[in-house]
């Protein structure tokens, strides 16, 4: 599976490759449909390709005020027509629906699917190339490399994290903050999950008895029956309110949520 | 009476099962935990039983449940908004919610003369409708809000148990237990009305006021269950059938037993959704997975 979306995703670059050939980048207008992507188009310095945004794309603060096209999974087809892309960043299964309708438009797509934080770095250079700023991707993906390097660790710390409260939704195997955590030598005690996002019994927290938990919600965990025991409480290692898009965003802010695991594992 | 030794025994195994079943070794604080959980199972299953027995037997109607007058859909508003504006299902907001509609319910329904009873399920429908399609709108804006909302609107037992929801806990069973036996009196009054309309009002009974009292004591303790639990399907639909299946008509006997029949459900179904995976499964799914298959077999015989 993974080489054919590979292939696909390679057949896809190469065609825009040549749209944007044919096309000098005056031309190039960018709705960017995806939050990370903004935040890298942002970064690579090509905001003045983009046309179109999403309510998500909150980063950087400039990302605000540009033109809105609906949310990340309700984006509004007219919208994004109306502001003649030459090109629309997508990411699916969540934009599924969008991606069929701007298929048989034939607009030009970009598919922003990555799996792994390598896949970042791929489409950081294929964005870089569509925007001619090839030396800017290359400098932040050599950037992202020497920042994101994986450390080794004599005890490996389990970690559990926490995005919602009710019902309890942690991060699974298929989530960049699962490599994230591994890359800063800790364990997720879900990455036996194969979901992103995946929603969890108490009972299996307090059985897997994580050594730090991180909660990406306002709550707390102080006053929680049967929570009391876990190590991560007894050594005072449960840590509130982080910014969960530092950690969960496929963009070049990752290098922020690195360094603040790194931080938190090595306390 | 060897149907209430097989209730109570299945209630006893329920009980068992749901404290010494599940992922988690057993300890003192996974004990705790599944206690309160267990507790809440119980009488949010048997308040929704209960109140579906009461508004079935008022109503005359085996499709009314206990969300027909509004109440869940109300609480399930007033959550959805909390999601969006706390960022977490707020219980008191979601009571809020259930009032609110509770009270636009009762307005609605006296707004022309005509028989009450009649004219309150109608507006508790229509009201529902309208609840459900702004918790709709609500859910298509919504990113992560949007397993919450569904949690609260599937049914969901393994909430935290956190100084807050202990203190709602407390007081739902202080509450319910009132409002249980307060409504448990008018037993008589409920088999003469599910005979019929004449009847009732040939015997003296003042349906109209019988009604409200009816309508606003479950949509308290409907509103409050739903605050903490979320709209947990079937329960309170089909065990008030299965009551009086095995118990028949008289109300005086089959409204304990779906109680206590509508506890030992949630309770088996809840132990259920804990062991099947990893996952938690909303309990509500698991209700209606189980339920219906027992029902058919039940009805069969």
């Amino acid at each position: 599976m993974r080489c054919i979306r590979a292939i696909i995703l390679f057949l896809i670059t190469i065609n825009l490759f040549n749209c944007s050939k044919k096309n000098n980048t005056k031309s190039l207008r960018i709705v960017s449909l995806s939050p990370a992507m903004t935040e890298i188009i942002f970064a690579l310095g090509g905001e003045h390709y983009l046309v179109g945004t999403t309510t998500f794309c909150t980063y950087p603060e400039a990302a605000k005020k540009t033109y809105k096209v609906g949310d990340f999974s309700h984006p509004s087809l007219e919208r994004i027509l109306a502001q003649k892309p030459s090109l629309v960043v997508v990411n699916p299964p969540e934009q599924n629906h969008i991606i069929r309708e701007l298929k048989k438009l034939k607009i030009p797509l970009f598919i922003s699917q990555p799996r792994c934080i390598e896949d970042i770095y791929k489409e950081i250079s294929e964005i870089g190339h569509i925007i001619k700023k090839e030396d800017q991707a290359d400098s932040l993906v050599n950037f992202m490399k020497n920042n994101l390097k994986p450390i080794k660790k004599d005890k490996i710390k389990t970690v559990y994290v926490e995005l919602s409260s009710r019902p309890l939704i942690t991060v699974g195997q298929k989530s960049f903050l699962n490599e994230l955590i591994s890359l800063t030598g800790g364990k997720n005690i879900f990455t036996d999950i194969k979901k992103a996002y995946p929603i969890v019994t108490q009972e299996e927290i307090i059985r897997r008895n994580p050594d730090i938990v991180i909660l990406l919600h306002p709550g707390n965990i102080k006053d929680r029956l049967g929570w009391q025991k876990l190590e991560a409480v007894k050594r005072k290692q449960v840590y509130k309110n982080l910014n969960p898009d530092i950690l969960l965003r496929p963009g070049p802010r990752l290098v922020q949520g690195y360094n603040k695991l790194k931080k938190i594992l090595s306390e | 009476m060897n149907k209430t030794l097989f209730v109570v025994i299945l209630f006893i195994l329920a009980v068992v099962l749901s404290l010494l079943v599940g992922p988690a070794q057993l300890n003192n604080q996974i004990l705790q935990l599944r206690i309160s959980r267990a507790v809440l199972g119980i009488f949010a299953g048997g308040i929704l039983a209960f109140c579906g027995g009461i508004l079935q037997g008022l109503f005359g109607n085996p499709l009314v449940e206990p969300y027909t007058l509004g109440a869940a859909s109300g609480a399930a508003l007033g959550g959805s908004i909390g999601v969006l504006v706390f960022g977490t299902v707020s219980p008191f907001l979601a009571f809020l919610g259930a009032s609110g509609v509770g009270f636009f319910v009762y307005t609605i329904a006296r707004l022309e003369g005509g028989l009450f009873r009649d004219r309150l399920i109608l507006a508790g429908v229509v009201m529902s409708f309208l609840c459900s399609s702004l918790v709709m709108i609500i859910m298509v804006m919504g990113g992560k809000e949007l397993y919450e909302i569904l949690y609260l609107l599937m049914g969901y037992l393994g909430i935290i148990i956190n100084t807050t929801n202990r203190i709602l806990i407390i007081f739902l069973i202080i509450i319910s237990l009132a409002t249980v036996i307060f409504l448990y009196r008018f037993h008589r009054e409920l088999d003469i009305i599910s005979q019929g309309m004449e009847t009732a009002a040939g015997l003296g009974i003042d349906i109209q006021k019988f009604s409200l009292i009816i309508f606003f004591a479950t949509s308290l303790i409907i509103g409050f269950t739903v605050s903490i639990v979320g709209a947990i399907g079937f329960v309170g639909l089909i065990i008030p059938h299965i009551a009086r299946l095995l118990f028949g008509p008289k109300h005086l006997y089959n409204l304990p037993a779906s109680f206590i029949l509508g506890g030992t459900f949630l309770l088996l179904a809840d132990t259920l959704s804990r062991i099947i995976t990893v996952y938690e499964l909303p309990v509500g799914v698991v209700t209606s997975l189980i339920g219906v298959p027992f029902f058919i077999y039940l009805y069969k015989k």
